[in-house]
């Protein structure tokens, strides 16, 4: 009796809604499917729907004075400028909505918002689970980055987060393939959350190579590489929004990075996306201070390796001075002594990083290292529709010289590049972007060494603190 | 409402420090300079007399006597002959574009909430009670009595489109102007929408899509109407919805959109 019961309810959802909604949360009115249909299952209690945008009531005074807080249920988002009020069609009063998810449609507060709490489906046959090997990355790693896999993968299956606290170029994303693997063999879903877009590009391919059987997916705005299902998942934050309970096991890359601690909306996409309880992998080079505190304190599992795959020391950050470069640059002068590096790292054909902290700076910035008859420098910015191209071409060697915001800081490995930073004593380049950016040096094992330079107008803070954190990091590897 | 960010890229907005700044609670949220200096605002001098065009962007041979020749045609064609005139704010570059997606079409409507002053000048400067226009009736003493005030009308949108949208754009743009609001049209039928025509279909002397609402006749009858809108394009829209509105027997008919393109 208690079989027919169970066969009663299997039958009686439908599975390709089961499949369309597992795992995700959706507006009601995104789901391709007829309103009777919807309202069956909701009435099943197949699906859960809660309200789009809710008021949050702190304290006394905010009632009194009738201000109210809102919040939104899909991004998160909990700021009051972020919230517009409209006229709506739907409920016929004014309603709010969210300003902050608007592109991924409007959410509103008369509107709903559903996920699935029936069953799980049932998955389709993984043939590639029983092979020997899932991982078939042919490298070896180091006695140091075995350690940290171990521990990684131990913590992890015990249900707990771990952080990585590696250098720049000490072999992260090598050291994430057996825990991956692990995973995958569990049948458990893995997601690889990266902040940008660049780094979500450069590291799918190297996961498609190492697991070759197994369906990769890379989410990104505009990426072609989607599988629905695929069980690992390398996704830019941004994308997570639309997932809910969803993965077994979060890999999160370079926790640090700009928009990830800066935009809480992406905390809280990550954080929706995983299935309660599930553990996260926190891998960076500069960990935040609430992560490297919990380190730290013992609070949260983790492993610090302080050095680098090919065993040389991290670039130090020399600092130079190169005067009041604002002015300057104004006037259309590029500063001597920097001139003159640049020339000098030419001529010897090293390839040729200049971070620079504003849009403008680097268009003026480009265009005046052209004019001096330097050839193949170019610009690259977050806007610029030729993005991803010019920074291959730059992994090519085509490009020589390479003017770039910040954007570039992390992730990309061009072996044998030097890198510069032209204005860095802007507030932009903090500790752990000046040391992201010292990363990007010497990456390979044929040429390890390279200079990482300066150019400033009064030495900032920040500039001090990320050449003490080189210098202890390299001290802690013993070098 | 955080008033210090920019409503549209959410840069940080510099509110210029007056006296009237200085001591305001709140100020009124809006845009940042670098997205003004992407609009392109319509000089109220030197536009079109009938529709509002900026006639600096118009070869000379297109204009005559302060009208371009589109509106030339409008008038031989015969069709909305009681519309007087429209006034647009902007002209619609590529700014406006993106501003438009995201107003209309990514649902963004606190976006209007940029265009409230600009939109309340244009009005005040029509009924003349700004201040220029008060001193024009000082000298020709009647100060007292400026122009009538218009009944607004909002251009209505379809069903579907309305329940699709969540809101009216117009209706938005309308309410900023603190006046009451008569939804006198409603719009019928399935048709393709105006944004997805080309000019030709246009200008199609088609079916009427727009139906007089008959209990807001009465509030029309001898009275000044304008008509609100998003984007003037060719001015066919306006101009169907100005005959709908003949039966109702208004005085005459105008109209306030926020972009000319």
């Amino acid at each position: 009796m208690l079989l027919s019961g169970k066969n009663g309810i299997q039958s009686a959802f439908d599975e390709e809604l089961q499949h369309f909604l597992y795992g995700k949360e959706c507006l009601l009115d995104e789901l391709p499917f007829s309103r009777e249909l919807i309202k069956k299952h909701v009435r099943l209690g197949m699906i859960t729907l809660r309200l789009g945008v809710e008021t949050i009531e702190k304290g006394i005074v905010p009632i009194q004075i009738g201000s109210k807080k809102w919040v939104c249920r899909r991004c998160g988002n909990t700021d009051p400028g972020e919230f517009g009020t409209v006229s709506c069609s739907q409920c016929r009063k004014r309603c709010v909505y969210c300003r902050h998810c608007l592109n991924m449609g409007v959410v509103r507060s008369c509107s709903r918002l559903a996920t699935w709490s029936g069953p799980e489906p049932i998955r389709e046959e993984r043939p590639w689970r029983d092979a020997k090997r899932i991982c078939t990355w042919e490298g070896t790693l180091s006695d140091q980055q075995k350690m940290a896999a171990d521990r990684l993968d131990q913590s992890l299956s015990s249900g707990q987060s771990f952080l990585i606290w590696a250098v720049c170029g000490s072999g992260k994303t090598e050291i994430v393939f057996p825990a991956v693997e692990h995973a995958l063999r569990r049948g458990e879903r893995v997601v690889l959350a990266t902040p940008r877009t660049d780094v979500v590009r450069e590291l799918y391919p190297r996961f498609q190579n190492a697991f070759p059987k197994v369906p990769v997916s890379a989410l990104h705005a505009g990426s072609e590489n989607q599988v629905p299902d695929a069980p690992l998942v390398i996704s830019t934050a941004h994308q997570l929004i639309r997932f809910s309970h969803y993965f077994d096991r979060v890999f999160i890359d370079e926790v640090d990075a700009f928009p990830y601690h800066f935009d809480p909306m992406l905390e809280y996409a990550v954080r929706k996306a995983a299935k309660e309880g599930a553990p996260f992998a926190f891998l960076t080079a500069t960990p935040p201070p609430n992560l490297k505190n919990a380190y730290l304190s013992g609070r949260l599992n983790g492993v610090k390796i302080a050095r680098r795959f090919h065993g040389h020391p991290l670039p130090e950050p020399k600092a130079w001075w190169i005067g009041n470069w604002k002015k300057s640059m104004k006037q259309g002068i590029v500063p001597q002594s920097f001139m003159k590096w640049v020339k000098q790292k030419s001529s010897h054909q090293v390839q040729l990083f200049i971070f620079v902290s504003s849009v403008s700076l680097l268009r003026e910035l480009t265009e005046l290292l052209q004019r001096e008859g330097l050839g193949h420098v170019a610009g690259v910015h977050a806007e610029d529709p030729d993005r991803h191209a010019k920074v291959a071409f730059f992994r090519e060697g085509k490009i020589r010289i390479l003017v770039t915001t910040t954007i570039l800081e992390r992730g990309v490995t061009v072996p044998g590049a030097e890198a510069a930073v032209f204005g860095a004593d802007d507030p932009i380049f903090n500790e752990s972007a000046l040391v992201q950016i010292a990363g990007r040096v010497g990456r390979s094992e044929r040429r390890p060494n390279g200079e990482v330079i300066l150019f400033h107008n009064g030495r900032t803070l920040e500039m001090v603190r990320a050449q003490r954190h080189i210098k202890q990091m390299n001290e802690e590897g013993g070098l | 409402m955080n008033e210090y960010r920019c409503l549209f890229c959410r840069g940080p907005r510099d509110v210029p420090l007056r006296f009237r700044t200085l001591l305001a609670p709140v100020h009124p949220p809006g845009l940042c300079r670098l997205c003004l200096e992407k609009m392109a605002p319509i000089d109220r001098k030197a536009c079109c007399l009938v529709c509002g065009r900026d006639l600096r962007q118009l070869k000379l041979e297109f204009i005559r006597h302060n009208i371009c020749n589109d509106c030339m045609r409008w008038k031989k064609s015969g069709r909305g002959r009681l519309f007087g005139r429209n006034r647009s704010i902007f002209s619609y570059n590529k700014m406006m574009k993106e501003m438009m997606t995201a107003f209309k079409f990514r649902g963004d409507a606190l976006l209007a909430e940029a265009f409230r002053k600009d939109f309340r000048d244009a009005y005040r400067q029509m009924i003349g009670i700004d201040p220029k226009g008060l001193w024009n009736r000082m000298r020709r003493g009647r100060w007292l009595f400026p122009n009538e005030r218009y009944v607004v009308v909002p251009i209505p949108l379809t069903r579907e489109r309305f329940i699709k949208r969540g809101f009216n754009q117009s209706a938005v743009l309308a309410e900023l102007l603190g006046e009451p609001i008569i939804e006198a049209l409603s719009r019928a039928g399935s048709q393709k929408k105006q944004s997805k025509k080309n000019r030709r279909e246009r200008l199609l002397p088609g079916r009427n899509p727009f139906a007089l609402n008959p209990r807001a006749a009465s509030a029309i009858a001898g009275r000044r109407v304008l008509l609100i809108d998003d984007i003037y394009t060719t001015g066919a829209t306006l101009r169907l919805a100005c005959d709908t509105l003949e039966a109702a027997g208004p005085d005459r008919v105008d109209a306030l959109t926020l972009a000319h393109g």
